[in-house]
């Protein structure tokens, strides 16, 4: 029996066979006799999560867009699959052409999430890959790219090299440097220091790491003779309306979390949210053309078959001319059926009256981000949004027949006091009045607001680098606080969750390379898809950090001094330290920073060739 | 105007169940440009039926589809069109155009043919199983498990040289018979690797004979 006859064997005994089938509408097929390498895009989490995810459309069409690669896909299989495949020695393999991933000439992995590391040792044990880059001669080049890349070094053993940046043009001088290398038969070491050259790549294996006596980093430098640089700075790609984006994309059999159209039509925000690394790491702001995403959704509308296209970026609202695109959208799209929605939580009223007014949005629950319970909090993090923002808001909505709504807060955010957390159940019941203040013949009956607070993950390369998370007993105690504020206002809805995902994912986000350790040992006593409450087992973690002799408190809810050597401190994501620090002193003092589109706050990414002009 | 419309299901899909099918063809109408009427409503969708669902793991030759069109369009402009919204492995086989009066096709469907591969059907227990007037065989509902006579179901049935099973058996609403289910009632198990594929839809046709369901048009 050949391996696809296998794995079809065992397909008829797990819960969801459509995820490992493959063969959807615009999957690329290519004959493998034709191109001279494959390349293996492993997503380290379901098919159904990762099938939503925008990056990986955008570079398995760039790397198929060239004749001489192929790319394919690889998900990690859900556990019931995984196991199957053991018991069968069925190796991983690509959806495409149910090619074992060992025989990819590169794999490359993206990092979304911290608390998918495990899968990505789980995925290489069971494509039968030596987890440790040093353990690896043959066999393919691991790589790993995303916004966790920023501080890679928890996983730094496992990789040989780390993509920074953009991925748009970044992944073709990789894939040219590797045919460059394959042709001249040179050991692989030959290939890291190639490599290291390239703009945005980082090679873990070419830095020696030494540590004071304290357990803090002593130091990071390029190896002697290495080439490789001191600050690695990431990749970016200054012009998005001429940058590759997809004009087919796949579509699933089955659901997925987001089956939908994805247009990006900015990459970075300038708001300067203190508690957001995606804010900091994808500067600057870089729009797309209007006349560049009209011409894309044609094209994705007419190769789909989808029936409703996203509006995507960080803080979609602040598009420079939302405005006339969504009107011109809606007006294309309104006869073939096509909706168009915005996933953004700053909607302005002009554009809100523009879709509600063409195409009858449903009134499912308008979400609101106020993160923080008190203006002061609100400060200190410099969300821009003010009570008086978020009272207008919630009016508006009710009077015009919303009756859900839902708040997202993080709990633990540095300074927070018991006063702050209270302010939370404040603002519910604010949001209450609001509604019952409409004339009740207006109203839609059946308010519900839902209050949702997530624990505070402090993360690398934002201004709150150097702050401590909240300590467990302390999340508990908060979170019981506000419930039974809440407790006591009619109509909410209050979701949170155990603390404990929260801090592994704090230990990881902003560990150094000798957390890897407890990664691989938390893997081998079987800790995978940890992102999944069910899934997620804290006392193998617990024993994990215990065996390998990783504290993770230090890591988690230490507060680090200024001038500590930061485990990421030779990435350079875009804004400077300098920037950090006077960010972090600002929010200290509860000091706002005005959005960067007033006036240029010099957050560092000037530094850019071609950024910002 | 309706288009009527026969397609495969080749092994790589045979994993999609017939719900995500379903939404999978509301997709794959768009694309195909074709002036598919739709529904009114809120949500409007293609106007389409589906022919009888084909179990999970099972490939296909006839599976049928309904559509409804607001204009007429070309039977070949048509399966042109099909052809190129869908994947390799959901090919287009037929195409044929009928008035929106035509009584819809599935109420049609009596019984269904399959090649059924390792079956692990000797020719023994066919002898036997047509020689009774009665095989009692545990038939799943959605109501709960019914004992019924499969026996009076089972139209043809013969094995060819290579020892694969060929079937022809009822497919009605109130009688069915699946397959599988006659298989366990000869042999006492399914076989890890049978593989079952669906030939054909029959229809009543003149003097009692079954016909292919397209022919019926």
């Amino acid at each position: 029996m050949n391996l696809s006859d296998k794995i079809e064997q065992l397909l008829m005994k797990v819960q969801k066979p459509a995820m490992y089938m493959g063969g959807e509408f615009n999957s690329v097929m290519k004959d493998p006799a034709s191109v001279k390498m494959r390349y293996a895009f492993l997503f380290p989490d379901t098919y159904d999560v990762g099938m939503s995810h925008l990056g990986m459309k955008i570079l398995y069409h760039t790397i198929n867009k060239r004749p001489d690669a192929w790319c394919e896909r690889v998900f990690s299989p859900w556990v019931d699959m995984a196991d199957l495949m053991r018991e069968n020695d069925i190796p991983l393999f690509s959806l495409e052409s149910r090619t074992p991933v060992k025989d990819f000439d590169m794999v490359g992995v993206t990092l979304q999430y911290e608390m998918s590391y495990t899968n990505i040792l789980e995925a290489l044990d069971l494509a039968g890959i030596p987890l440790r880059a040093a353990d690896r001669t043959q066999g393919p080049i691991l790589v790993c790219g995303g916004p966790c890349a920023f501080n890679p070094e928890p996983l730094a053993p496992f990789f040989d090299l780390v993509a920074l940046g953009d991925g748009e043009k970044e992944t073709h001088d990789i894939i040219d440097c590797y045919l460059a290398w394959k042709q001249t038969g040179a050991p692989k070491d030959e290939f890291l220091r190639m490599a290291a050259k390239i703009d945005g790549v980082y090679v873990p294996a070419l830095y020696d790491i030494a540590y004071n006596d304290d357990g803090t980093v002593a130091s990071i430098r390029p190896k002697e003779g290495s080439g490789a640089p001191e600050v690695c700075f990431k990749a970016l790609v200054n012009d998005l309306t001429a940058a590759d984006y997809p004009e087919k994309i796949i579509v699933p059999y089955g659901e997925v979390v987001h089956n939908r159209i994805m247009l990006e039509i900015f990459r970075g925000c300038t708001r300067g949210c203190r508690f957001c690394q995606a804010g900091m790491i994808y500067r600057p702001v870089r729009e797309r053309s209007m006349d560049r995403l009209l011409e894309l959704a044609d094209k994705l509308v007419a190769a789909t078959g989808y029936d409703e296209i996203s509006l995507m970026s960080l803080s979609s609202g602040d598009y420079s001319c939302l405005p006339e695109l969504a009107h011109e959208m809606v007006r294309k799209y309104q006869a073939r059926r096509v909706k168009i929605s915005l996933p953004s939580q700053r909607i302005d009223t002009v554009l809100t009256d523009t879709l509600k007014e063409t195409q009858k949005v449903r009134k499912t629950a308008l979400t609101l981000a106020p993160e923080a319970g008190t203006q002061r909090l609100r400060d200190v993090i410099n969300k821009g949004v003010t009570e008086e923002d978020l009272i207008r808001s919630v009016s508006d909505a009710f009077d015009q027949g919303w009756n859900a709504v839902k708040l997202y807060f993080m709990l633990g955010l540095p300074t927070e006091t018991d006063e702050d957390v209270l302010g939370i159940a404040d603002l519910a019941e604010k949001v209450r009045a609001c509604y019952f203040a409409v004339p009740k013949e207006r109203r839609a009956p059946g308010l519900r607001i839902v209050v949702s607070v997530s624990v505070f993950v402090p993360k690398n390369d934002t201004p709150f680098q150097w702050s401590p998370q909240l300590t467990q007993e302390n999340v508990i105690r908060r979170q019981q606080l506000l419930g039974q504020a809440l407790r006591k206002i009619r109509g909410v809805d209050y979701k949170y969750h155990a603390p404990d995902i929260s801090y592994i994912e704090a230990v990881f986000a902003r560990g150094d390379r000798r957390t890897a350790d407890a990664l691989e040992r938390a893997w081998q006593l079987g800790c995978r898809f940890d992102g999944w409450n069910d899934q997620f087992k804290y006392d193998k973690w617990m024993q994990a950090f215990e065996e390998t002799g990783v504290d993770p408190d230090f890591y988690a809810t230490r507060e680090r001094p200024l001038d500590e050597v930061l485990p990421w401190d030779h990435i350079d994501c875009g804004v400077t330290k300098e920037f950090l620090i006077r960010e972090y002193q600002k929010a200290l003092k509860g000091e706002l920073t005005h959005d960067c589109r007033k006036g240029c706050v010099g957050c560092g990414v000037k530094r850019y060739k071609g950024a910002c002009v | 105007m309706r288009m009527i419309v026969r397609f495969g299901k080749r092994a790589r899909l045979r994993f999609i169940s017939h719900l995500d099918l379903q939404r999978f063809f509301q997709r794959a109408l768009n694309r195909t440009g074709l002036p598919i009427a739709f529904s009114n409503g809120f949500n409007p969708h293609p106007v389409m039926a589906f022919g009888s669902a084909l179990a999970l793991g099972w490939t296909s030759e006839y599976e049928v589809i309904d559509v409804k069109l607001a204009e007429d369009v070309d039977a070949l402009a048509a399966k042109e069109a099909m052809q190129a919204a869908l994947p390799e492995d959901l090919p287009v086989l037929e195409v044929k155009m009928v008035g929106d009066r035509t009584p819809s096709m599935m109420p049609l469907v009596c019984a269904a043919r399959y090649r059924i591969e390792n079956s692990g059907v000797t020719q023994e227990m066919l002898d036997r199983f047509r020689q009774a007037e009665t095989v009692m065989a545990v038939r799943k509902t959605k109501s709960g498990e019914k004992e019924v006579n499969i026996r009076p179901m089972a139209y043809e049935f013969a094995l060819t040289e290579d020892g694969t099973l060929l079937a022809e058996l009822s497919l009605t609403p109130e009688n069915t018979l699946k397959p599988d289910l006659m298989v366990k009632a000869l042999t006492g198990e399914i076989p890890e690797g049978m593989r079952i594929h669906r030939t054909s839809l029959l229809a009543e046709g003149e003097r009692g004979r079954r016909i292919p369901l397209m022919e019926k048009l």
